[in-house]
């Protein structure tokens, strides 16, 4: 048995939700274009992971196996809409930033993944730390592509200027193209690094 | 397996209930948050339209019958002597990607007080600088009298911005059809009484 440590540090790096098991990769692509988004997408998607694999992990016992994916896919949807109404009532401008992908989060894999791989077969407090590092290393993933998007696509960092006035802005980072170009720059730099060890 | 068909029911059926119920008291919650925040977003616009004067967007308004049968809700700014301003919505169907919604704000003599663009799905980067103030700017005291509303590649006086003109030729030209249908429904839009056209 390892320990608590050992479950949320592997979301960070060795098991890392973007760069390692290249899961959730439409809003890592999709709203990645400031970090601004990056961070509130990745803080909505960890709340509704760190609560369905509470209640996934609690009522593991409960559901049978024949139901499961059904039961699991109304539990991730129901969190998913309190975090949508949450967002639109107190966080209204970055809702609407982010539009349609607050109600895509349902299908994003990683969460029925984590329900269906971890939560269903291990103890609420082992999953509630589980998706909490899952959910923290795909905050840092989104955070790490919208930086790179961002500071190459318009010069700035979180809105403020960090290139300087002389800088051309590369369009075509903060357009979808940019945001496959540097996944994929950074998923070599993961694998290379990977590589070494 | 115990139970067989009649537990898959009961637990599917039992989570259903509990999602349902959760989701009910959330939107009792988020619903008047959710409709001071809409609210806003219009007080805000009409603001931005008709600097320095006031509308109640739940009292001062007038439900016109627009130009293609639709119904246009005209706010009105009065004072003693009667209307001061008007804001109404149009809509550029002609953007790059999806419709343009603006908000537009006309005094009494046919001159633009502001506009404001509601909502976008430009390109980020390319047309997306139709929401920078220096580029609405360039409405405020426009008329179809003092201004040929078209942009400079077609021979107007309006600026476009270096590398789209897709964008702010559709805001333009939806901006010049809603003065020309306010030119037009003059007398409606600006009488006291509720006319009947």
């Amino acid at each position: 048995m390892s320990g608590y440590g050992v479950e949320f540090t592997k979301g960070l790096w060795s098991e890392n939700p973007v760069f390692r098991m290249v899961l959730g990769l439409c809003p890592a692509l999709a709203v990645t274009n400031t970090v601004v988004n990056s961070i509130a997408m990745g803080l909505a998607t960890m709340f509704v992971l760190l609560c369905s694999n509470t209640v996934v992990s609690t009522l593991r016992n409960f559901i049978p196996d024949k139901v499961r994916i059904p039961s699991f896919i109304i539990i991730i949807a129901s969190f998913v809409t309190i975090v949508d109404l949450t967002m639109a009532a107190w966080a209204h401008p970055i809702h609407k930033t982010l539009g349609l992908f607050v109600p895509l989060i349902v299908v994003n894999c990683l969460i029925l993944g984590r329900s269906e791989a971890f939560a269903s077969r291990h103890p609420v407090l082992r999953s509630v730390v589980d998706g909490l590092g899952m959910g923290v290393g795909f905050t840092i993933a989104l955070i790490t592509i919208g930086a790179v998007r961002e500071i190459l696509g318009s010069g700035t960092f979180l809105g403020y200027s960090v290139l300087g006035a002389g800088y051309t802005d590369m369009l075509v980072m903060i357009l979808p193209p940019g945001a496959f170009l540097a996944m994929g720059a950074l998923l070599g730099m993961f694998n290379a690094v990977d590589h070494r060890r | 397996m115990k139970g067989g068909m009649a537990r898959l029911i009961l637990v599917l059926g039992a989570i259903c209930f509990a999602s349902g119920f959760g989701l009910a008291m959330v939107y009792e919650i988020t619903k008047e948050p959710i409709a001071y925040q809409k609210k806003l977003e219009v007080i805000r616009s009409l603001a931005a339209v008709l600097p320095g004067l006031e509308i109640d967007p739940d009292s001062q308004y007038r439900d016109l019958a627009g130009k293609d049968g639709d119904t246009v809700r005209v706010f009105r700014s009065e004072d003693g002597d009667g209307v001061v301003g008007v804001a109404f919505q149009v809509i550029a169907p002609d953007g790059y990607s999806g419709n343009i919604y603006i908000m537009m704000g006309v005094l009494p003599d046919g001159t633009l007080g502001g506009i404001e663009i509601l909502s976008h799905a430009e390109t980020p980067g390319l047309g997306a600088p139709i929401t920078e103030e220096r580029w609405k700017g360039i409405f405020k005291g426009r008329s179809l009298e003092n201004t040929d509303l078209r942009v400079k590649k077609d021979g107007g006086d309006i600026d476009q911005m270096t590398g789209a003109t897709i964008s702010p030729r559709a805001v333009t030209g939806a901006v010049k059809k809603g003065l020309e249908w306010f030119r037009d429904n003059r007398d409606n839009i600006l009488s006291a009484e509720e006319a009947s056209s």
